[in-house]
């Protein structure tokens, strides 16, 4: 998952859950086990890039937002905020109980140090674009002890969120360099979890920080065992030697068979989409894309591929987002073979009779969509997506290609660039903000590795960020994802589910949502 | 001639190190590619390369990575941060404490094996042997690994599915840990033992059948010992003989681990470090385990060479 989907992790995940039942349940010596897929490969909340160290970080790591399970931001580190009329101005006022594990306060000085240092050009970090705003940094100043003010060259709406990204310490950090110093591998903790040992390749030992400023977590250890094959994990979790794990849909009916586990799904914040090369002369026809798009049975996809775990996707937005819009807004391609060829004939080919394939001035209708390794739910889609458009008398050839070469054949910076077609998923993050898989300014460097271009949409990309009010915004992004859905620059396939199975002995969890079953990990113990 | 062996070893190193470097440096992109993330911007990448030096032609690469080494510095990992030299030694245990166990199992069985099927050519027993150790190795790695876990730990619950050490059980340990390595060890152990012993089999049994034309058998039949005693008294000792030479070619592979094991036991060694280097193009990393794989096999070819003279007289006097 880590190579297949570019994962935005949600910042701070510590969030009010529902039904907390505080009186009833004790601490519990019992450790809870958790799964890691791979390795983390930092504990650095600036740092990291990966899914595994994201979720370790989750829960030792604060910022000043946290997102709760309804996705929305709320208070962390923060007592309270104001923002000038003008929207470029905050002032934070931090919890002035707060504490590191060490016993350290959670200073002003911390929050300046983490942003001077992400936007140092010597930190190595994917998160510097954040905090820069039409090439301009925010800048940061420490008022008093408590307080902390940031300044924007210009209003940025998804600010907030992106101020959830975890601290990281002055007191340990300063003086050291940010990208090979210990405390990525051993950092203090403002969560309510301590790191107490990371055992590589083995497991990651937590327990809870007395220190921490929230309520006291109910379970006193969390064993993150990091388990790679898929197969070995789905047998250590029936083998009762985890709590929990998150399944790919095959594996639902074997572990229905398990006792005493409870199965959870629920809508996430990604989708996977087959993507058109805009600059290739047959793809730059909106009739050639439209009769692609009618070639597809998404809701079949869905029941063959995610076996019913997912929905047939229509625009870049997921469904649990407050940004998609109402489903009589956006335009369908419903399944529709007849509508296919006959939007194929309007675009100037004809099927040969002997070959049944569509030809155009004597070329036959033939592209290569490529996919990267290693996702068989992707390669799947790709063998039925290959059928379906062989009804249709289209040739579609299937690549499926190396991570790396894969990612430089469609980011590289030529231009056009040596791809027809391109299947891969994005995670979104809470915030709808997407200038840079949209924006024509993301071409031919950038994510926009399709080439779309739709002068109404790069407007309303620019609008969304700068608009402060969110009803605004709200009808900015919906009519965004309006137009993106009718221009098929992609086609969007499915929004996959997440799948996870619990041990009944685990409770307090989270309403299930993208923002996680343990969100509030304070609220999670274990009853015998 | 130790002495020039260890000399000319060097410019082999280097230009070893050389065209590893050239040959990693073509498989398409670097590092950056892993941050295929929506988040980041094109001038964060270019920094980033700067940063790790991505951005310089190649062959300066190589000598700022040459220069660093011969100061004792292996680098740091671009993925962790993490001093190279440090990542390789926390996974040279584990991986060591299979190699060297499976290796010292799959001898024992083995070569008394060999020495049997071999003495015994053509019989039953080499029949079933050869039969047997056959279907072992052409098993499919991953597919008899899972099917132990799924036997042995999921069905029978005798060990662990997977992992090195529980972390209760490292709390605990003394001869606690001890024992938990153990039970973790011996389904990813099964499985190697499984796929080995047919190579090995054969390897011996060739070596005895070799042995027993020798015109010194041939003599010591000719004056009536028995077939017991010439197999155990002459026979054997010179049988030996090719374990020397296998340990030298061992070495490497000891050190390296086993992908595949270690990926579906969860077992911390250098197998997956390797892949996972690998694949997230972690060029100081990888070019840290192949100085290291270099220089075994380099120094366990030499090793087998003064073994076999040391044992065998005739080399010597050659």
């Amino acid at each position: 998952m880590k190579k297949a989907l570019f994962a935005v992790f949600l910042g701070g995940l510590i969030l009010l859950g529902l039904g907390c039942s505080k009186s009833s349940s004790k601490v519990s010596d019992t450790p809870l086990r958790l799964v890691l897929k791979a390795e983390p490969s930092n504990l650095n909340s600036i740092l990291h890039t990966d899914v595994p160290s994201a979720e370790v970080i989750g829960l030792i790591s604060n910022g000043l937002f946290r997102l709760n399970s309804n996705l929305e931001l709320e208070p962390d580190l923060l007592e309270s905020y104001t923002v000038s009329d003008d929207g470029k101005t905050f002032v934070f006022h931090l919890k002035k109980n707060a504490k590191w594990s060490d016993g350290h306060p959670i200073t002003a000085e911390d929050v300046v140090f983490t942003f001077d240092t992400l936007m140092s050009p010597k930190t190595n970090t994917v998160r510097r674009g954040l905090f820069v705003i039409e090439g301009k940094p925010v800048k940061f100043k420490a008022l008093d002890t408590y307080t902390v003010q940031a300044t924007l060259p210009e209003p940025f709406a998804p600010f907030l969120t992106n101020m959830s990204m975890g601290l990281i310490p002055k007191h340990i950090l300063q003086n050291t360099d940010i990208n090979t110093a210990t405390f990525n591998q051993k950092p203090i903790s403002t969560g309510p979890f301590n790191l107490v040992v990371w055992k590589p390749s083995q497991y990651i030992l937590l327990e809870r920080n007395d220190l921490y400023f929230g309520s006291r977590a109910k379970v006193k250890k969390i064993i993150m065992k990091i388990i790679p094959d898929s197969n070995t994990q789905l047998m250590a979790y029936q083998k009762d030697e985890v709590d929990e794990l998150q399944i790919s849909p095959k594996d639902v009916d074997a572990v229905k068979k398990l006792p005493n586990r409870v199965l959870y799904r629920y809508e996430d914040l990604q989708y996977t989409y087959l993507g058109f090369n805009l600059k290739k002369p047959w793809f730059s026809n909106f009739l050639v894309r439209q009769a692609i798009a009618y070639a597809i049975n998404k809701p079949a996809l869905v029941q063959t591929v995610l076996k019913g775990y997912g929905k047939p996707a229509d625009t870049p937005c997921a469904p649990v987002s407050w940004a998609y819009p109402s489903a009589d807004q956006l335009v369908k391609y419903d399944y529709d073979p007849k509508k296919s060829e006959a939007l194929l004939v309007q675009a100037g080919f004809k099927r040969n009779p002997k070959t049944q394939w569509f030809e155009k001035d004597g070329k036959v209708f033939e592209f290569t969509l490529i996919t990267n390794k290693g996702n068989p739910e992707r390669e799947k889609t790709a063998e039925i997506l290959q059928q379906a458009l062989k009804q249709v008398g289209i040739k579609m050839n299937i690549q499926v290609m190396e991570w790396s070469s894969f990612v430089k054949m469609i980011t590289g910076p030529k231009d056009p660039k040596p791809f027809d077609a391109v299947m891969l998923g994005w995670a979104l993050g809470t915030d709808p903000d997407s200038y840079l898989t949209w924006h024509s300014s993301q071409y031919p460097a950038g994510f926009n590795f399709v080439g779309y271009k739709n002068a109404k949409v790069d407007s309303l990309l620019v609008q969304g960020r700068r608009e402060m009010d969110q009803k605004k915004r709200k009808a900015i992004y919906q009519e965004m994802h309006k137009l993106i859905a009718s221009d098929l620059p992609y086609i969007f396939l499915y929004y996959p589910e997440v799948v996870i199975s619990i041990h009944k002995r685990v409770q307090g969890l989270s309403k299930p949502g993208p923002a996680g079953l343990m969100n509030r990990i304070e609220e999670v113990h274990l009853i015998e | 001639m130790v002495l020039k062996r260890l000399l000319g070893a060097i410019p082999l190193l280097v230009g070893i190190t050389f065209l590893s470097f050239l040959i990693m440096r073509l498989a398409p992109g670097d590092y950056t590619s892993m941050m295929m993330d929506p988040r980041m911007t094109q001038a964060d990448m270019a920094a980033l390369r700067e940063n790790l030096g991505l951005n310089q032609p190649i062959w300066m690469q190589y000598i700022k990575w040459l220069k660093a080494v011969l100061q004792g510095n292996l680098g740091y990992s671009y993925v962790t941060g993490k001093p190279v030299l440090g990542l390789i030694l926390e996974r040279l245990g584990p991986t060591l404490l299979m190699s060297v166990v499976s290796l010292v199992l799959i001898l024992v069985i083995t070569f008394p094996l060999g020495l049997l099927t071999g003495a015994k050519r053509y019989s039953a027993f080499d029949g079933w042997v050869t039969v047997l150790s056959f279907i072992g190795q052409s098993l499919p790695t991953f597919w008899l690994g899972m099917i132990l876990i799924l036997a042995f730990s999921v069905k029978l619950d005798w060990f662990p599915t997977s992992g090195y050490l529980d972390p209760m059980a490292e709390v605990m340990g003394g001869f606690a840990s001890i024992k938990n390595i153990a039970l973790h060890m011996v389904l990813p152990m099964l499985t190697i033992v499984i796929g080995s012993i047919a190579g090995f089999t054969r390897y011996f049994r060739f070596g005895i059948i070799r042995i027993l034309n020798e015109d010194y058998i041939k003599s010591a039949k000719a004056r009536g010992l028995s077939d017991k005693r010439i197999l155990f008294k002459h026979a054997f000792k010179n049988a030996a003989l090719p374990i020397v030479t296998l340990l030298g070619l061992e070495l490497p592979g000891l050190i390296s681990g086993s992908f595949v094991i270690e990926y579906i036991f969860a077992w911390p060694g250098m197998g997956q470090l390797g892949i996972q280097s690998a694949f997230s193009r972690d060029y100081p990393v990888l070019m840290g385990l192949l100085l290291m794989t270099s220089v075994l096999i380099l120094a366990g070819n030499l090793l087998a060479d003064l073994g076999y003279r040391w044992i065998d007289p005739r080399i010597k006097h050659s």
